[in-house]
């Protein structure tokens, strides 16, 4: 990309260049040099664009309706190993890996050296790869939807065994309002998990590698992640380990972030806090 | 600065002098030719130091909405990407988070840096704490080359014994003066003294994103506003200087989200941060 940039800026500097040349060392018509100069400064301001924009120049081109498309292909990949996602940009293919960092101490329960100790080991782990790696904490909705559901199908048993017992004349009162009481119980478990939303966080670590093809560059990737697997467990004595399958989507994709359980949750809330 | 704006700059305004100090070939327009020049130049300057008004006002006159992939666009405002699922849509916003506050211990010559470092932990804990929404933080980093960085370090610690040499040798030597050029050269000496210890220098961007949910885009666009605000004033807790990122930025950070750029162009992206 950087080549190609530098590659339009010479072009762009070149036709900005030669017409102002050509009106002063040729002397044409006043007109003409004035038709030069202009075509010279769009060029002159446009060579200067390619340093931020040169990769917007062919979508802008292509422009249709409004929509600037950078990129109509997904934006990742999973490979078919499930441990690495691929990202293919043109020509050429990257793999990302994710090492997940768990950490299992709060700072509240640390010492004054231990949390500095902390702060001091974290910063070598920064410093582990010479590859540009990126660290992050992610706090994210923790979707309960199956949790939710067993608690919803527990409800209905419940529900229906105590319908059952109101009409069946031969079950004893005690047994009748027992049930009644799994019924509250289940009742009372469904409302307090609808509302309040539970959080975790989680903090991950993410290399990409480039590749001739992909199975060299998801090897690649794996290699690196393999060095930060190393590197995180023995400097902050922890074991870390190279995400995969379905949990590697909570990393990439926003709807993962919100499970629809909780999107139906806040659209609730908001709603009733609107009517108040 | 770093080199290559500097060429940049340099080649892309020197066509416009040119053209300016030519004014007398263009005979009855060389008033319109000189304003156009002039409006070049200062065109050029905007796009280097306020390249993040330019890209989303040139996307906001326009209309302009960019996809940087399928089931992804960057609205024409470009302070965020929106994905549409399902009838919901998630809009992602993102929030640069610059820590300038923490030193390390080896370097340090003040008491209240070594206690910030060591409430930093807790601090971040009554961050996560109070946030009821989903957010990360992020920090893109690659540990640089040893031998450059010290190179660096020696001659700055060079050109400060020298203006400290020159201080003291001068007719009325200020006190405040030589105080402040020893603590330079103690934190010099502590960094090269920690990379002769083995540790190594490194180059990072940190930013923060978050995502919020609507029905509608501007319902997610303005929660994610909201979002971003209220980590604000929680980073705040941290001395974080957090300025919501708009403009082309969003989409590069967004690719961050799959592949990280290779060492070249984070080399270029560390020093532009610089």
């Amino acid at each position: 990309m950087a080549t190609s940039s530098r590659f339009l800026f010479m072009i762009l500097m070149v036709l900005a260049a030669a017409p102002v040349l050509f009106a002063l060392l040729f002397n044409f018509s006043p007109v003409i040099n004035f038709v030069l100069v202009m075509f010279a400064l769009v060029c002159d301001l446009l060579a200067f664009s390619t340093k931020y924009y040169a990769e917007f120049f062919t979508p802008f081109l292509h422009a249709r309706g409004g929509i600037v498309t950078l990129n109509d292909s997904e934006a990742f990949t999973v490979a078919p190993s499930g441990n690495a996602i691929i990202v293919r940009n043109g020509q050429n293919i990257y793999a990302s890996a994710f090492v997940k960092i768990p950490s299992y101490r709060s700072a509240t329960e640390m010492t004054e050296e231990e949390k500095s100790n902390f702060s001091r080991s974290f910063s070598r782990v920064l410093t582990l790869s010479k590859e540009p790696v990126r660290f992050t904490a992610q706090l994210y909705v923790i979707d309960k939807d199956t949790y939710i559901e067993n608690i919803k199908s527990k409800l209905n048993e419940a529900e229906e065994k105590y319908q059952n017992m109101t009409i069946d004349k031969s079950v004893s009162k005690a047994d009748s309002e027992r049930v009644r009481g799994e019924v509250t119980m289940w009742h009372n478990l469904f409302d307090n998990i609808n509302k309040t939303r539970s959080h975790s966080l989680e903090a991950f670590a993410m290399v990409t590698a480039p590749g001739g093809n992909e199975e060299e560059a998801i090897n690649m990737a794996l290699q690196q992640a393999d060095e930060i697997v190393a590197g995180a467990s023995s400097t902050l004595g922890i074991s870390a380990n190279v995400v995969e399958g379905q949990e590697l989507l909570k990393f990439l994709e926003p709807d993962y972030m919100i499970p629809a359980v909780t999107i139906s949750e806040q659209m609730r809330e908001r709603t009733v806090s609107k009517e108040i | 600065m770093d080199e290559k704006t500097m060429i940049y700059l340099a080649s892309t305004s020197a066509v416009a002098l040119i053209v300016i100090f030519g004014a007398t070939y263009y005979g009855p327009f060389a008033l319109i030719a000189i304003a156009f020049a002039v409006l070049t130049i200062i065109l050029i300057f905007v796009i280097n130091y306020a390249d993040f008004l330019v890209f989303p006002l040139v996307t906001n006159i326009f209309g302009i909405k960019l996809v940087p992939a399928k089931n992804y666009y960057i609205p024409r405002t470009n302070n965020c990407v929106v994905k549409y699922v399902n009838g919901i849509y998630y809009a992602t916003g993102y929030s640069a988070a610059n820590i300038y506050n923490y030193v390390f211990e080896a370097e340090s010559v003040d008491e209240g840096e070594v206690s910030k470092l060591t409430e930093a932990p807790e601090k971040w804990e009554r961050i996560v704490m109070n946030a009821g929404f989903p957010f990360r933080f992020n920090i893109v980093c690659a540990a640089g080359d040893i031998q450059k960085f010290r190179d660096e370090l020696e001659g700055k610690r060079g050109v400060v014994e020298f203006q400290l040499s020159h201080e003291m040798g001068s007719s009325s030597p200020s006190q405040l003066t030589i105080d402040d050029l020893q603590k330079k050269i103690s934190v010099l000496d502590a960094r090269i003294d920690r990379l002769s210890s083995g540790e190594r220098p490194v180059d990072e961007i940190m930013y923060i994103e978050s995502t919020a949910v609507g029905v509608s885009e501007k319902e997610a666009m303005d929660t994610l506003t909201n979002q971003l605000n209220h980590l604000q004033t929680l980073f705040g807790s941290l001395d974080l200087n957090i300025t919501r990122i708009t403009g082309r930025e969003v989409y590069h950070l967004f690719t961050f989200n799959y592949a990280l750029p290779d060492k070249d162009v984070m080399s270029e992206i560390f020093s532009a941060q610089s």
